[in-house]
């Protein structure tokens, strides 16, 4: 047997991939593992070599420091209010506008799609300088509206992407009986459409927030105190000129992926319906 | 008075329409402007031509960030093809605890690519990281290695905290090519008595060629202006070892205090990354 036949042979068998997935995602969860971990130890065992990969002291010490002698509670409650407001708005703005776009082709829509996978292209580190002239122009920097203004710019156009093409496979004719049935446009839009896409559209809500949520670039120019700073900047309270505390700042590390984290596990499968949906038709 | 169907389309997308002018055209014409004007702390407004572009080609360390980007895009799009590659083969190949699996692989995208660094900077750590102990037990170095001292090992570092945050997308992607190519194209290969090898070389491969280059032509083009892991791992060092092009944009603004030459800056950005951004969009409308 030629070694090519036999690792095809090996390949081919169920359990050699469950073996091989086994250790992919070893790899894959290992930093998430190794952060907790850290997280729960106490400062002085942080620093030992060789490191510890369990604690050998479990606490909470980190954690507490994190929440009561940090000011990371305000950074996360200025992501929560920056996440939470571009979301509102991305979502209230993106499902008319991809309505609009699905049902009711007018002229120029098809520049408006055009546009909106343009964006895509454009870097957001690119538009550092207009936007920085215009949110110094309109007196905004350091403000959450700056922020959510910014993070809009960098949601919107692919939220309208992903909802219109849940909408595309929407039945037309479960509309057209509503408003038959003496349902105005906007009614049956609000009473049909979004209720059943209900799924979809709360998959896009939870993209955005995400994505606003563990944005940085934006945050880092856009917010110089830590009443306005996002956790995704204020995470760096803890890396000191010498020293970085390393309890801390996997506590910290911690928090700030708490929603990516929560989010995924309950609501994995209607995320990656989205993303593929948002990529593959733009 | 009832509005025709367009006209009510029209009103609906009005929101977008605000969204496309206020924060898509007039920013970009913005940048396009402000790329041809002196526009500093210190002098007044005046046009300039092109004398920005001038300044940032004959500056040595813009040529030096475009090439550390090159390297990092480049190292980051392979390395998160081949681990995307990789996890979506096995998932797809398997039936029991599939759902399980799947989730478990998608964790890291979760994470923000800052916290990444932050993570995977302990990781490396020489001092407390576990990286390279677990090399030390295995017995594959006798010392630590100093990554974040070397630039060239520091670079690596950065591209392995990316890549680790990309692959689930990468994943995702490949996944959904692989679930679209029928059975039967499978049973029929195993009759022809295709191995592992030629039925992913021949049958796989070309069949979810689509999907992939649009997950490549993602990565790359969102690796190419990111500096998030970096800024929390070595912030471009050592020695601008990482130092990338958006750490350039970034420096033209805030430590030379130069309106114009940082946008000039962004539009050399905008225009090598429209490049990429060329071949994705004509694949979708090929496709379409």
């Amino acid at each position: 047997m030629t070694p090519r036949k036999a690792i095809s042979k090996i390949l081919s068998k169920p359990s050699t991939n469950y073996i091989l997935l086994v250790l992919m995602l070893t790899i894959m969860l290992s930093p998430i593992i190794f952060t907790a971990m850290t997280s729960f130890k106490p400062r002085e065992e942080t620093f030992r070599w060789p490191p510890t990969y369990f604690p050998e002291t479990f606490t909470l010490e980190a954690y507490r420091e994190v929440i009561f002698d940090s000011p990371m509670p305000r950074h996360l409650l200025n992501s929560l209010i920056v996440s939470g407001g571009t979301t509102i708005i991305v979502m209230v703005g993106s499902i008319f506008t991809a309505w609009g776009i699905s049902r009711y082709r007018f002229k120029g829509s098809a520049i408006f799609l055009f546009i909106f996978i343009a964006t895509r292209i454009m870097p957001p580190i690119a538009l550092l300088v207009p936007f920085y002239i215009i949110m110094s122009y309109l007196g905004l920097i350091n403000t959450y509206a700056s922020l959510i203004i910014l993070n809009t710019f960098l949601c919107y156009p692919l939220a309208v992407w992903m909802i219109k093409s849940f909408f595309d496979s929407f039945p037309g004719e479960l509309v057209d009986s509503a408003i038959v049935d003496g349902c105005t446009r906007t009614g049956a839009f609000l009473r049909v459409v979004v209720p059943v896409s209900a799924v979809g559209i709360s998959a896009v809500a939870i993209i955005t927030f995400l994505w606003t949520w563990n944005e940085f670039l934006f945050a880092m120019i856009f917010s110089n105190t830590r009443a306005v700073q996002p956790a995704t900047v204020g995470a760096h309270y803890f890396v000191g000129d010498e020293l970085v505390q390393w309890d801390s700042i996997t506590a910290t590390a911690m928090f700030t992926a708490l929603p990516g984290l929560i989010f995924f596990s309950i609501a994995q499968k209607a995320i990656v319906k989205g993303l593929t949906a948002g990529a593959v038709k733009g | 008075m009832r509005l025709s169907d367009s006209k009510y389309g029209v009103l609906l997308s009005t929101p977008g329409l605000v969204i496309i002018i206020a924060l898509i055209i007039f920013p970009v014409v913005t940048l396009f402007v402000t790329s041809f004007l002196r526009y500093t702390s210190f002098h007044p407004l005046s046009f300039t031509g092109l004398k920005n572009y001038i300044y940032i080609f004959n500056d040595r360390i813009f040529w030096m960030a475009l090439r550390k980007t090159v390297v990092y895009t480049v190292g980051v799009t392979i390395l998160t093809f081949a681990g995307g590659m990789a996890l979506a083969l096995a998932l797809s190949k398997i039936k029991r605890g599939a759902a399980v699996f799947r989730s478990l692989a998608m964790f890291s995208w979760a994470v923000p690519l800052v916290i990444s660094g932050f993570i995977w900077k302990w990781i490396f750590n020489p001092n407390v990281g576990v990286f390279s102990d677990l090399l030390m037990k295995i017995g594959l170095i006798s010392a630590p290695i100093p990554i974040f001292s070397d630039s060239n090992l520091a670079m690596l570092g950065c591209i392995v905290a990316d890549t680790w945050v990309r692959i689930p997308f990468m994943c995702i992607f490949i996944l959904a090519g692989i679930e679209s190519i029928s059975e039967e194209v499978y049973d029929a290969a195993k009759i022809d008595g295709a191995d592992a090898f030629s039925t992913f070389s021949h049958i796989t491969l070309p069949l979810i060629r689509g999907m992939a280059l649009t997950g490549l032509l993602i990565t790359s083009m969102f690796t190419f202006r990111t500096i998030d892991v970096i800024f929390s791992m070595t912030e471009g060092g050592p020695a601008r070892g990482t130092y990338v092009l958006g750490f350039y944009i970034v420096d033209q603004l805030w430590r030379r205090v130069n309106y114009g030459t940082a946008a000039a800056a962004g539009v050399i950005m905008f225009l090598l990354i429209a490049v990429f951004a060329g071949i994705y969009v004509y694949n979708i409308f090929k496709e379409e």
